[in-house]
């Protein structure tokens, strides 16, 4: 598909031939700049008693994390990042998107004897629109791949991967099948791996937990992630 | 790679081929498929979608809110199953074919041990059977607890599949404390089964057993007296005998449009001939009546179990066998009565350790090819409903 830009953006880095942006993704603000005369309390900058506020501002370093929000809130970082962590991790709504024997556990994960609900990561959605985390439970076939990708790419920033059994982990009892993806971290980020086939519900609730914390431990990290799936040349 | 439609910097243009041309009609059917008359417009549904049973796509070309016509898409969990068995050895086959239908593997496995037995003219020992027999039932029924659940939810009730999970639970852990596992089993071998019963799945049985037929009683007094599950699937997608037949529908799909066609009772395997059990049919051949003959079908199996724990007897679980299985060249069918329908398994064996060709057939493939001709002119609500009924699991349908 061709890749035409929009003159919207075009303050923007120019994308590669092969899909790929050299610098890291920013969105500008548009809504009022530094030397606006009504910034800071219409001081000028260098008179502006939070001298620390107004330079991280002008320097641009408050903006790097632009999957979230850009500008001065940024310079108050540790304190909402982990409010907003904790909100995010105590809340992970999956995707019902089963595939194939792990689904079942998935679903029974999600009823009376093992209530996921417990940790807050009940209501399964079912429009990716909606979900934060993509749990991919059961067999990855090449048939499937796309509109799987296509379902992670339509999930919202930021989102997270659990590989659930052997299949997606790896292939599974299906290594030597022509028509299964083998571990489908071939085609999308991955997470959290949970091995088994199928895993246990207890299993799948470990590996959320792990999840929960992998969310808390990385705050203030999402640049580093790369936005959307990385999948490679010929799948 | 494509860009991601998260990315600000990627502007689509309009008239991009996002989404997949329509296809050059290859057959006559497809072309009067794909030709829409006025009103009529296509919708498409899946293959992620909450009521598909898994990866199914389905087609449906709509007047209104009516279904016109429908199309399923098959593939998407297309794993090389019969391939993959044809480059294993016998005993390896028996652990690809149980994720086949993964509600109910236990029969996808003795499906192809009974054809590998009859290639090799294995007896095996009485009290296997036995064990067969029960351990196949306790799956008939977490199987037919689910379809119950999965039926109801599908017609948009969500606290029977949360009372079906309860008992679905149960038994499977009981089995996992049999077999060593919670979902795929694995636990048939040629000539026998893997390990005897023993004690902490004797005990929880006994205790299931003790309040199984009043909790199961409970659960269907949720939905089988509620006038709304019962207006909306009585007289919907009425199959009738003459069509169910030609189409080779089997098991409770069958039963339910008056074919009194048990593989249990008509072509008896196992310890089937000694035991007791009703065969229940109904006649008016429409969801409402597919959905009864499972639930009956449930109490039956409570009572084949009771007979076998009766009258299990003692002795060896396991044939004598060498441990590398060479049988003769020739072939063998081996079908059992699942609950979908019959579980077929068709080996050919050239005189090596791996089967040359195994062919699987399964219920839910057939019964699949039923959801466009039994939907048609219902609302695009009843589709759900229809298909809930016939009970497909998309593992078996596309191997």
């Amino acid at each position: 598909m061709a890749i035409t830009r929009d003159p919207k953006f075009s303050n923007l880095p120019e994308v590669q031939p092969d899909g790929s942006v050299q610098l890291p993704a920013t969105v500008g603000n548009t809504l009022w700049s530094t030397d606006d005369p009504r910034a800071y309390g219409g001081l000028p900058l260098e008179a502006h008693p939070n001298l620390e506020l107004a330079r991280y501002d002008a320097t641009g370093d408050g903006r790097v994390d632009d999957a979230r929000w850009g500008g001065a809130l940024s310079a108050i970082p540790t304190k909402a990042d982990v409010v907003l962590d904790l909100i995010r991790a105590n809340s992970l709504w999956p995707l019902l998107s089963g595939l194939a024997c792990c689904a079942i556990e998935m679903m029974s994960t999600a009823t009376p004897k093992n209530d996921i609900d417990r940790w807050g990561m009940f209501p399964f959605r079912a429009s990716p629109r909606q979900a934060d985390v993509l749990i991919v439970a059961g067999t990855l076939t090449t048939k499937m791949a796309e509109p799987l990708i296509r379902l992670w790419e339509q999930m919202p920033e930021p989102k997270w991967v659990v590989a659930m059994g052997d299949c997606t982990c790896s292939g599974g009892r299906y290594k030597r099948s022509y028509s299964v993806v083998q571990g489908i971290d071939r085609v999308m980020p991955v997470d959290v791996y949970i091995p088994g086939c199928p895993p246990r519900p207890e299993g799948l609730i470990y590996g959320m937990m792990k999840l929960q914390q992998l969310v808390k431990d990385r705050r203030g990290h999402w640049p580093e992630r790369a936005i959307g799936p990385t999948v490679p040349k010929g799948i | 790679m494509r860009p991601s439609l998260d990315d600000p910097r990627v502007a689509i243009p309009a008239e991009s081929t996002w989404y997949e041309p329509a296809p050059t009609p290859q057959t006559e059917r497809q072309a009067e498929f794909l030709s829409l008359r006025e009103g009529e417009m296509f919708v498409n549904m899946g293959p992620q979608h909450p009521s598909t049973h898994g990866v199914l796509r389905v087609i449906i070309k709509v007047n209104g809110e009516k279904v016109v016509d429908l199309d399923p898409v098959l593939g998407y969990l297309h794993r090389g199953v019969e391939k993959l068995c044809e480059n294993a050895d016998y005993h390896q086959a028996i652990c690809y074919t149980d994720p086949l239908e993964y509600v109910s593997s236990l029969f996808c496995e003795a499906a192809p041990v009974a054809a590998f037995e009859k290639l090799m003219d294995v007896d095996v020992p009485r009290r296997a059977q036995y064990i067969r027999v029960l351990t196949m039932e306790l799956n008939r029924i977490a199987s037919h607890t689910l379809f119950q659940g999965w039926m109801a939810l599908d017609l948009g009730g969500i606290t029977p599949i949360l009372w079906a999970f309860i008992e679905r639970d149960e038994i499977v852990d009981m089995l996992a404390a049999l077999t060593g596992q919670k979902l795929l089993y694995n636990y048939y071998r040629i000539g026998g089964v893997n390990g005897d019963l023993n004690h902490e799945f004797m005990s929880r049985l006994g205790t299931w057993m003790s309040r199984a037929a009043a909790q199961i009683d409970s659960n269907l007094a949720l939905i089988n007296e509620n006038e709304i599950f019962v207006r909306r699937t009585r007289g919907l997608g009425v199959l009738d005998a003459k069509t169910a037949l030609k189409m080779g529908v089997t098991g409770p799909n069958l039963r339910a449009s008056g074919v009194p066609f048990d593989l249990r009772r008509d072509r008896p395997y196992l310890v089937y001939p000694e035991l007791e059990f009703d065969v229940p049919t109904r006649d008016e051949g429409d969801s409402l009546a597919r959905y009864l003959v499972r639930m009956d079908e449930i109490k039956q199996s409570i009572r084949i179990i009771d007979q076998v724990l009766h009258e299990m007897p003692d002795g060896p679980v396991m044939a004598k066998l060498p441990r590398l299985l060479r049988p003769r060249p020739g072939r063998a069918f081996g079908a059992v009565e699942g609950p979908r329908g019959v579980y077929g398994t068709y080996a050919i064996s050239d005189g090596t350790d791996q089967p040359f060709r195994m062919r699987i057939h399964d219920p839910s493939f057939v019964h699949l090819q039923l959801v466009g001709p039994l939907t048609k002119g219902n609302l695009i609500a009843d589709t759900m409903a229809v298909m809930a009924s016939l009970d497909p699991v998309m593992g078996g349908v596309d191997k």
